[in-house]
């Protein structure tokens, strides 16, 4: 077996923010209770919405399907407590503003899930499973993928015979700052990430499988390499150390430094035969298949200079930040941001109520000295030109060149340098030394032109 | 507690640097050739110096003022480009033409365009070329340095009718006389000029201000390489170039032409490679344009040392491939990694 162990591997681009991995990547996921009232957000994915099957005052129980769309691109959601539907209502949500969601109140006969990590043992045998029935466990489970971008799973894992998969990547890069749940679960559920790995690729009848991860993870690059060795279903799993660099976690990037392939801008990876899941994906295809449990529960990080305790926690989906909040030991009284996800990827939210879903991996709160005195002020100076956005564009893009367009509504102008294939990663913004929204205005311009596209609504 | 809660886009943390914290590194890197401006030119230094900074900084004041913008003296640019615009100009330059030199930099090289970022030329190098245009022999007559090595070797014939102070030559008059006495076959031969070296490369010579110190312009080069403030592409593109050009010539007939390595101690070459060409608002956005730039600005600079009237060219060859960037730049458009989509 070929194993690569320099962290050579990398694509061109890229920005090195400092980590903050130290604040929480100690901490073990812990399980929590559910508190009291939980929201399920209806659209969790991207897709087809779903529609209640639930009413008000029905009585739920944990795994009760309360949501689903009969589009193929779409996944069920489920609820993770026992307990009594409250409403159903709208509640912010970080990026449609308000959005509908179910809320149920919490019974007093419901109980802490825990992980099934420990189930999972080197005996594992992936062969008992035939890739119908992975593909149906995974559907109904409702798994999206939980690295952020929300594409439901089970589309991926429905093998097509016109572009089959040749590879299977994992992704346990967490490129961004503070996060450390993927960490933490490559390290306590190795052996069930490797499981869901070896599952994925039979759905697909593929038989490369890499797992890439960022070589400042020294330790879960070790524990994957000796859970490899030890299963012997897993022979042909290959564990990649690859640079670390923001955006490594990124797909194309990943596919980039481990396969050395560019994925077609305005494509995606099947279209090069190679299909790309997140760890905790991983993990939750793993649980749906071997004990049938949906997808309610997730590790979720809450950590920066603004919360008193940061830590990762086993936490069920539709919790709100504040409760989170809470369990990180609250504010502290100079926090100045809350970011749901990462601080370069990751939406600020001004409302605490707003739920987690299955993509929200992640808190952040961040503090006036991590934000940057240059951030904080937030002054835009002119442009000058310096080039450094283009320098740190993961995708080779002209950001400046289109954040300029789009300043001035010169849409035709930001197409033609390509602002579509922007993944919005925020390198460019980063970087910037005039400390110009570049990403932003890309963000923006993109809204707009789908817009005129009427691809979406105003 | 809640109400300190901020939004915005995301990212939310941000590299630390600002636009005034790279001018604050150009500066920095200027500070060596300063050094050695003031040890060879001594207060004619500081005179020419202080004047261009004061009045870039007043003039661009003052534009603020009257375009009623907000003031942007913060962003260091203004001092940058008085210390490049002292640097090249001869350290026996009259107060008052410095004060018009900087004027013509600040107002028509930068504000009357739209301020920092929007000019297509180097101010520095407007505001020189202004003063060549109006104050031709002022612009060439150069003073010998204060700390003139007792075994350099006469370039030229040092003239004391000035009551102001000794004049002589530069080592790339010299060279444009031999140039232009190979015809003749008699004259000013190239030697005289490369034996030099030594001397140019201190910066014991006639010359601009800032100029003469090559080795004062590399250290300050390779400083803002080491702290990335500038890319490597365009001074090495630039000497590159310009070291080939002037080999053809030197190939052709070394006893008139003088050496490549000459070529690039001599002049504005290495202050234009490190500190003018990479001017990141007048330059190329892309690689593969800086590529472009520098080896054309090269170019440029030996085809009019070499051929043209004029001893010095960097000045021309910047603002030609300034006025060339924009063309560059639509030119060098990048494709996206994962090939071009159809929008």
């Amino acid at each position: 077996m070929d194993i690569k162990c320099t962290g050579k591997l990398t694509f061109k681009g890229g920005v090195h923010p400092p980590g903050y991995k130290e604040l929480s990547e100690h901490s073990r996921i812990k399980s929590v209770p559910a508190p009291k009232q939980l929201s399920i957000m209806l659209s969790q994915h991207i897709g087809a919405i779903c529609k209640p099957l639930v009413m008000k005052k029905n009585y739920v129980t944990l795994g009760q399907v309360i949501g689903s769309a009969d589009a193929f691109v779409s996944a069920p959601i489920h609820s993770p407590v026992n307990g009594t539907v409250k409403n159903i209502a709208l509640s912010s949500h970080p990026v449609l503003g308000r959005a509908e969601s179910i809320i149920i109140e919490t019974g007093e006969d419901n109980q802490v899930k825990e992980p099934s990590a420990d189930k999972f043992n080197e005996n594992f045998d992936p062969g008992k499973y035939t890739p119908e029935q992975i593909f149906e466990a995974v559907r109904n489970a409702g798994i999206v993928g939980m690295g952020g971008a929300g594409f439901p799973t089970s589309v991926k894992l429905k093998a097509n015979p016109d572009s089959p998969i040749r590879a299977v990547i994992i992704n346990g890069c967490e490129c961004e700052p503070f996060i450390t749940c993927d960490y933490r679960i490559m390290l306590e559920w190795t052996n069930q990430i490797i499981a869901g790995a070896l599952l994925a690729a039979k759905a697909l009848n593929c038989e490369n499988i890499y797992i890439g991860i960022e070589d400042n993870k020294q330790k879960a690059v070790t524990a994957f390499r000796q859970a490899v060795e030890k299963m012997p279903a897993a022979s042909e799993i290959e564990v990649v150390a690859v640079k670390t660099k923001y955006p490594q976690g990124g797909e194309r990037q990943l596919i980039k430094s481990i396969l050395g392939k560019d994925v077609p801008a305005g494509g995606i990876p099947p279209m090069i035969g190679v299909l790309v899941n997140n760890v905790a994906t991983a993990a939750a295809i793993a649980d749906a298949v071997v004990f049938g449990s949906p997808l309610t529960h997730r590790p979720v990080t809450v950590s920066g200079s603004g919360v008193k305790n940061p830590g990762n926690f086993y936490a069920p989906i539709g919790m709100t930040a504040g409760d989170l909040i809470e369990l990180a030991g609250g504010l502290t009284d100079d926090a100045v941001k809350v970011i749901l996800g990462g601080p370069m990827m990751g939406f600020a939210v001004a409302d605490l109520s707003t739920p987690m879903t299955k993509t929200g991996g992640a808190i952040t709160v961040l503090t006036a000295k991590e934000i940057g005195s240059i951030r904080m002020r937030s002054k835009e100076t002119p442009c000058i030109r310096c080039g450094r956005c283009i320098e740190a564009c993961s995708m080779n893009i002209n950001p400046t060149k289109i954040a300029h367009a789009v300043k001035h509504n010169l849409l035709d102008i930001a197409e033609q340098y390509h602002m579509s294939v922007c993944i919005e990663c925020g390198c460019c913004s980063y970087v910037c030394p005039a400390d110009i929204d570049v990403a932003g205005l890309i963000k923006t311009g993109k809204i707009l032109a789908a817009r005129a596209k009427k691809l979406m609504p105003k | 507690m809640l109400e300190n809660i901020k939004v915005s886009h995301s990212p939310h943390i941000k590299k630390h640097h600002s636009t005034q914290s790279v001018m604050l590194d150009v500066i920095i890197g200027l500070v060596p050739a300063m050094v050695a401006a003031v040890i060879f030119f001594r207060l004619k230094a500081v005179a020419v110096l202080g004047s261009c900074i004061v009045s870039c900084i007043v003039f661009e004041a003052m534009c603020n003022i009257i375009l009623r913008k907000p003031n942007s003296l913060g962003d260091l640019s203004a001092v940058v480009t008085a210390i490049i615009l002292a640097f090249s100009l001869p350290p026996t330059m009259p107060v008052w033409a410095c004060v018009i030199g900087s004027g013509f930099a600040i107002i028509i090289g930068k504000m009357v365009f739209g301020g920092l970022g929007s000019n297509i030329f180097n101010p520095a190098m407007a505001g020189r070329c202004f003063l060549t245009a109006c104050f031709g022999t002022m612009m060439t007559t150069w003073t010998v340095p204060a700390t003139i090595h007792p075994q350099m070797p006469q370039v030229g014939q040092v003239q004391t009718s000035d009551p102001v102070a000794t004049t002589q030559a530069t080592p790339l008059a010299l060279s444009k006389e031999a140039i232009k006495s190979r015809a003749a076959g008699n004259g000013t031969k190239a030697e005289t000029v490369n034996s030099v070296f030594n001397y140019m490369f201190v910066g014991q010579t006639g010359g601009c201000l800032g100029e003469t110190s090559a080795l004062a312009l590399i250290i300050g080069g390779f400083y803002m390489l080491i702290r990335g403030t500038i890319n490597y592409i365009i001074p090495i593109a630039v000497l590159l170039s310009a070291f080939i050009f002037a080999s053809i010539g030197w190939l052709i007939d070394p006893q008139y032409y003088i050496a490549p390595w000459v070529h690039l101690v001599g002049g504005g070459l290495l202050i234009g490679a490190f500190f003018i060409a990479t001017d990141p608002v007048t330059a190329p956005l892309t690689k593969r344009g800086m590529w472009i730039f520098g080896i054309g600005l090269g170019g440029l600079t030996m085809l009019i040392r070499i051929v043209g009237e004029y001893p010095e060219g960097v000045m021309f060859a910047v603002l030609l491939m300034n006025a060339v960037t924009p063309l560059i730049d639509r030119f060098t458009k990048l494709t996206p990694t994962g090939g071009r989509v159809n929008a």
